[in-house]
């Protein structure tokens, strides 16, 4: 048929350039086609501000949330309160991030493998981790403000409290998804309990565990900007609050932005891990299909 | 006992009790015995409980009467003297080839280098030498049971058990797994047991067929296969050894139930 043959044919475009000049123009077609729906959503705002539609002062236009941004990021001659302090903002609430969330992945996984893997541990641990996760963790604050008080502990506390469920939860569906077959080929190899679980078990479980850690970093976020509306005095969740009962809408919206950033960007460093050590599960379930 | 018996099942039981169906007598009475260098194929319609049979046999199932012994000891659990080779192939996909066939050798405490060694020696012999570092998903599905194959045989198991092994290979590659298996067999000396429901793949394969049918008492039948290797598939002797098969699966198969012989 004529259609096939041409169908396999290399595109002209394609030939011209290299291999890797062809990929990096692909990856910036996509990249544009992704910015024209976020691109139209600022025009529609620009214009709604410009007409009249909202009042300058309740919704800043795109070009005074970026001046304030810009100011906020980098200083600016007439000085104003959040001139230049985005840095330290960054630094106070990424630390609590980190620090809460590698707390909550390193006992969500360590808690979690043997709760998946050794039936008593299961029935004994199942029980309470049904029991607490269905409290919003919001609930948490009062009582983590008694324990832990308004500062870096309280935060810290309710970031890896919160996001250790998703991680937990996630890890034991892993391990007691992991293939039984793996099983039986781990007993016929001749693995011990610890060589079946290290070997065999937890490599099966990653795919489910990357999924709990990505979910917990959505949530670490939420709770690290909770923390900071309820008591933290730092932080962009605080600046955002601050800004907010100062009327200062157009540092408010600054902020928003820049939680989604980062947000997004942390969740991007572990999609690059996950890349990196499940090279093996995105091709298998690239060929499944 | 004599020494080259590898395998030996004495009135072995095993059956399933379930609330509904009551209880299932899958393997009543059964008695085999495998010889060393013996490569025995087990047929039988499906459900007939041939993996059953080569599950206690493996370790991976216990018995519910009878006795499993290999080399004279009986059996308590799996383990690297009983080497199975899964339909499904059951490589461990985060590992390349090399990987997947040394991890049973670390798992008996052989060194780095010498795991290594054998590792690339059985790649060898299944014909994967070149594709030691390969990951195992980009592998073809019969080069990934070449993989699963050379897993088991580096690990000198006393006796190979082989369920299905070759059954989600298409025909092509069956016919050049089925040929340089014999071909393997014969230079390691290995015990085989091997189980199919095709006639043609058990009378190509086997020095022995032992036929099994759902719900019987015992062993259907058995047939020793002289026929010179390599065997004509299409040959006079070859086509009446397949009819005289089977017609001693179908005699006993009882009309109620559903079953199939390709
Ligand atoms: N774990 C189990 N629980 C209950 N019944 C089982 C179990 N395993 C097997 N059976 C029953 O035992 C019978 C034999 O099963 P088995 O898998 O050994 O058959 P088979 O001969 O290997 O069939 P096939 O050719 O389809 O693989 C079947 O009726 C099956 O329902
Ligand atoms: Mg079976």
């Amino acid at each position: 048929m004529g259609t096939d043959s041409k169908a396999v044919r290399t595109p002209a475009s394609a030939s011209r350039v290299g291999p890797a000049m062809g990929q990096f123009l692909g990856t910036l077609r996509e990249t544009s086609i992704g910015l024209v729906v976020p691109g139209l959503f600022i025009l529609v705002w620009w214009i709604a501000v410009a007409a009249g539609v909202f009042p300058e002062a309740v919704l800043p236009s795109p070009l005074a949330v970026g001046r304030a941004l810009v100011e906020w990021a980098f200083g600016a001659r007439d000085a104003g309160p959040y001139s230049g302090t985005l840095i330290d903002g960054i630094a106070a609430s990424g630390q609590r991030v980190l620090v809460g969330y590698s707390i909550a992945s390193i006992l969500g996984v360590l808690i979690g493998v043997p709760t998946g893997f050794f039936p008593l541990v299961g029935k004994l641990l199942d029980p309470l981790i049904h029991l607490l996760r269905p409290i919003p963790v919001t609930a948490w604050v009062p009582l983590s403000l008694i324990f832990f008080g308004f500062g870096f502990k309280g935060a810290v506390f309710l970031v890896a409290f919160g996001s250790f469920f998703p991680i937990v939860v996630n890890t034991i569906e892993g391990v007691r998804g992991a293939n039984r077959m793996l099983v039986k080929v781990g007993g016929m190899l001749g693995a011990s309990k610890f060589e079946l679980l290290r070997s065999f078990i937890l490599p099966a479980s990653l795919p489910a565990i990357f999924v709990g850690l990505r979910l917990g970093i959505g949530l670490a976020w939420v709770l690290v900007i909770v923390a900071e509306l309820m008591s933290v005095k730092a932080g962009i969740g605080y600046t955002l609050l601050d800004a907010y009962s100062f009327n200062r809408y157009d540092v408010v919206i600054a902020a928003m932005i820049m939680l989604g950033l980062m947000g997004f960007f942390s969740d991007r460093i572990i999609v690059g891990i996950q890349r990196v050590l499940l090279r093996w599960h995105q091709e298998v379930s690239i060929h499944a299909e | 006992m004599q020494n080259n018996v590898i395998v030996s099942c004495e009135h072995l039981m095993r059956s399933f009790t379930s609330k509904d169906m009551g209880i299932n007598h899958v393997l009543r009475e059964i008695n085999l015995q495998l010889n060393q260098g013996d490569f025995v194929v087990l047929i039988g319609p499906s459900g007939c409980g041939k993996s059953t049979l080569l599950n206690i046999i493996a370790g991976f199932d216990k018995p519910t009467g009878g006795t499993v012994m290999v080399r004279g000891a009986p059996v308590r659990g799996p383990g690297p003297d009983k080497a199975m080779v899964f339909q499904d192939y059951a490589l461990l996909p985060w590992l390349n080839a090399r990987e997947n066939v040394e991890i049973g050798l670390r798992l008996q405490g052989v060194g780095t280098r010498e795991r290594r060694c054998i590792a690339d020696e059985f790649l060898r012999l299944v014909g994967l030498g070149h594709a030691a570092e390969r990951p195992v998903y980009k592998l073809s599905g019969g080069m990934q049971q070449r993989v699963s194959i050379a897993r088991a045989l580096a690990l000198k198991p006393t006796v190979l058990l082989m369920d299905e092994p070759f059954g989600a290979l298409d025909a092509f590659q069956r016919a050049i797994m089925h040929k340089e298996l014999v071909q393997i067999w014969k230079t390691t000396n290995a015990s085989i047991i091997f189980v199919t429901h095709s006639l043609e793949e058990a009378l190509f394969l086997g020095n022995r067929v032992v036929a099994m049918t759902p719900g019987a008492v015992g062993l259907t039948g058995e047939i020793s296969i002289d026929l010179p290797r390599p065997r004509d598939p299409m040959s006079l002797e070859f086509t009446a050894l397949k009819r005289k098969l089977f017609d001693m699966i179908t005699a006993h198969i009882p009309d109620r139930t559903e079953t199939f012989v390709e």
